[in-house]
């Protein structure tokens, strides 16, 4: 995986949650190493929402115990969870 | 028998004090700890000047920290205030001002981000986080303070059961929250009714999924300290991920869980609920809004072991009803009671024509009566005045009843069954939301002319939140501008999730908007 790729990655990663979960809760800031959850920007159904939207951007698949705090909390773990579904891919 | 919440855990203390009383982020505290460190912190509140009676704001993520300060409060005389830490700061502000709390409970980061005329209009704050020498603001407090204070006993007040133990605010339909008052005797009233109907005792692991400030914690924390129990707080790490979520009641042995139906939905559809796992598990309360039909089947049919009850109740009463689920009957059920009254609760149901409903098949506004009823809203009489109103349907002494503003239904067996509301106040994941509330968010924006917010149903969340806003002509606006905009004065589950935007909005023969008619033209939101 290239550098270029892995910048692509968070872009969309960030983009995404600024776009589709952020914006709906007010917030419009945010960095990639806090925690999404204890902000209030992913709720129980933006998790869903934000799994879904990785499985059909990068075509992995995450399952359903691999939706935890460890993998999704914030966009840096979200993009290393990407980054090492696509590379067992 | 205890008349004050904080005797419950003196008690306790005194039978198990090496036993953990609550366990949260990897941290647990026993019930010595708890006893001694409440005794601690509520003789430093009360050397900061804190009376009986004063308001004391707990504004902090959930933690161990949590727990010690709402005994130390109560302890110091206090009536505590858990303040969502999510919330805009607007809004805590305002919480704050109209509440007239001068001591705070927080953590650094939290009291930086407050706007600078609230931190102001606080006299003290205890910061949880603050380390000693890293330099104090004005009226900051460290944590590590405690340990000048005695261990062994509580300051000396004189409290009765009558006297306010915690004020809860919820969304009120003027666009502010509105604080209910909360007394002892209130909260001991439904304390004391769960401990015999569900059995607590000092071998359960209660778990506190729903946040302080929210009236579900109420029994999470007050049962688990009354048994002897240990309580298990489940913080946003834990909460919102299912597959986690079911390894930590499997792995902290849950015995007693109580949350919003939809939690349970989420555990159903994204964890593997398996009853051989949680052979701890006995008992699932839930609350806070109607649970989907198909899914209580298939949670009943996954645990088949597991007592579910259906408790029911605004703030305003805690519990006032609830019903226990029939395995036998429910495969041919359609719709979920709520039941009937709690013990040393009354409730009945009051038709159009001011009857008490006594018919089966009969709709009224459901009424409740009892000791569990809160005096009423801080700071708002005219408020009060509306929903805790005189009974008038007896004349031999004078007492107040609450009107909940729920319309039920009478059954046959002498169930009751929730039909819908009077006004325009929704539930989402189990919180009330005014519409109301919403709309004058919107309206506060220069841009918006008329706004409307409608709830669109949702099988798991109950309601899904959705606005359609007419612009200013001259001006543009986009749907995340708005957003954006009640962020910073509403809490984040009552920003609509979707927003649309209108030349002009349906109106009725009144002149008001056609929420009725707004509802069927909206599907609903795609998740």
């Amino acid at each position: 995986m290239t550098t270029a790729n892995e910048t692509t990655i968070k872009d969309q990663v960030r983009q995404f949650i600024r776009e589709e979960l952020a914006a709906a809760k007010g917030i419009a800031t945010f960095t990639d190493s806090e925690s999404l959850t204890e902000s209030g920007i992913i709720d129980s159904l933006g998790i869903f929402r934000l799994v879904t939207f990785l499985e059909e951007n990068f075509g992995v698949r995450v399952g359903d115990e691999e939706i935890s705090a460890d993998n999704l909390q914030s966009v840096d773990k979200i993009e290393a969870l990407v980054i090492s579904k696509s590379k067992k891919k | 028998m205890a008349y004050i919440l904080q005797q419950l855990l003196t008690h306790s203390a005194g039978r198990f004090p090496e036993k953990t009383a609550v366990w949260a982020r990897g941290r647990s505290i026993s019930y010595r700890e708890l006893e001694e460190q409440s005794n601690q912190l509520a003789h430093l509140l009360k050397t900061c000047g804190v009376k009986k009676g004063d308001r004391v704001g707990l504004f902090f993520p959930k933690s161990v920290e949590s727990i010690i300060s709402m005994f130390a409060v109560m302890k110091a005389g206090g009536v505590y205030v858990p303040l969502d830490p999510q919330v805009p700061v607007d809004r805590i502000g305002y919480i704050i001002s109209n509440c007239g709390i001068k001591m705070l409970i927080t953590q650094d980061e939290k009291r930086r981000a407050l706007d600078a005329a609230t931190r102001e209009s606080l006299e003290r704050c205890v910061v949880i986080d603050h380390a000693r020498e890293s330099g104090n603001g004005t009226g900051v407090i460290p944590w590590s303070a405690l340990s000048e204070y005695p261990v062994s006993h509580p300051p000396v007040v004189t409290l009765t059961e009558t006297d306010l133990a915690y004020i809860l605010y919820t969304s009120g339909s003027t666009g502010r929250p509105k604080g209910v008052m909360l007394s002892h005797q209130n909260a001991l009233t439904f304390v004391e009714w769960c401990a015999a109907k569900f059995q607590i005792t000092h071998e359960d692991h209660l778990s506190n999924h729903a946040p302080l400030h929210f009236d579900l914690s109420v029994f999470d924390i007050y049962n688990a300290i009354e048994a002897g129990a240990t309580v298990h707080l489940v913080t946003e790490d834990i909460a919102l991920f299912p597959t986690t979520l079911a390894k930590f009641i499997e792995t902290h042995q849950i015995s007693v869980w109580y949350s919003v139906p939809s939690a349970l939905v989420l555990l159903l559809l994204h964890a593997d609920l398996k009853a051989e796992k949680l052979p701890h598990l006995r008992t699932i309360l839930f609350a806070g809004e109607v649970f989907p039909m198909k899914y209580l089947k298939q949670l009943a049919e996954q645990l088949p072991g597991v007592e579910l009850d259906n408790l029911y109740g605004p703030t305003e009463t805690n519990v006032c009803t609830y019903y226990r689920v029939d395995r036998e009957r429910l495969g041919s059920m359609e719709k979920l009671p709520i039941g009937i009254a709690c013990e040393n609760t009354e409730v009945f149901a009051v038709n159009d024509q001011d009857e008490i409903v006594s018919t089966p098949g009969e709709t009224g506004e459901l009424y409740v009566r009892g000791p569990a009823v809160t005096y009423g809203y801080w700071a708002d009489v005219e408020k009060t005045k509306k929903m805790v109103v005189p009974n008038r349907f007896q004349k031999n002494f004078t007492e107040n009843i609450y009107r909940t503003g729920d319309l039920v239904t009478l059954a046959e067996d002498g169930n009751y069954y929730f039909v819908g509301r009077r006004d325009s106040m929704i539930k989402s994941r189990g919180y009330r939301i005014e519409l109301g509330e919403i709309e004058s968010a919107l309206l506060s924006h220069p841009a918006v002319r008329e706004a409307a917010a409608i709830a669109v149903p949702d099988e798991v969340v109950g309601n899904r939140i959705k606005a359609v806003v007419v612009a200013h002509s001259e001006k543009s606006i986009k749907a995340s501008e708005l957003q954006q905009h009640c962020g910073t004065r509403i809490p984040r589950y009552m920003i609509p999730e979707l927003i649309e935007f209108r030349e002009t909005l349906p109106k009725t023969s009144t002149g008001k908007v056609d929420r009725v008619q707004l509802s069927r033209e909206s599907v609903p939101v795609a998740v």
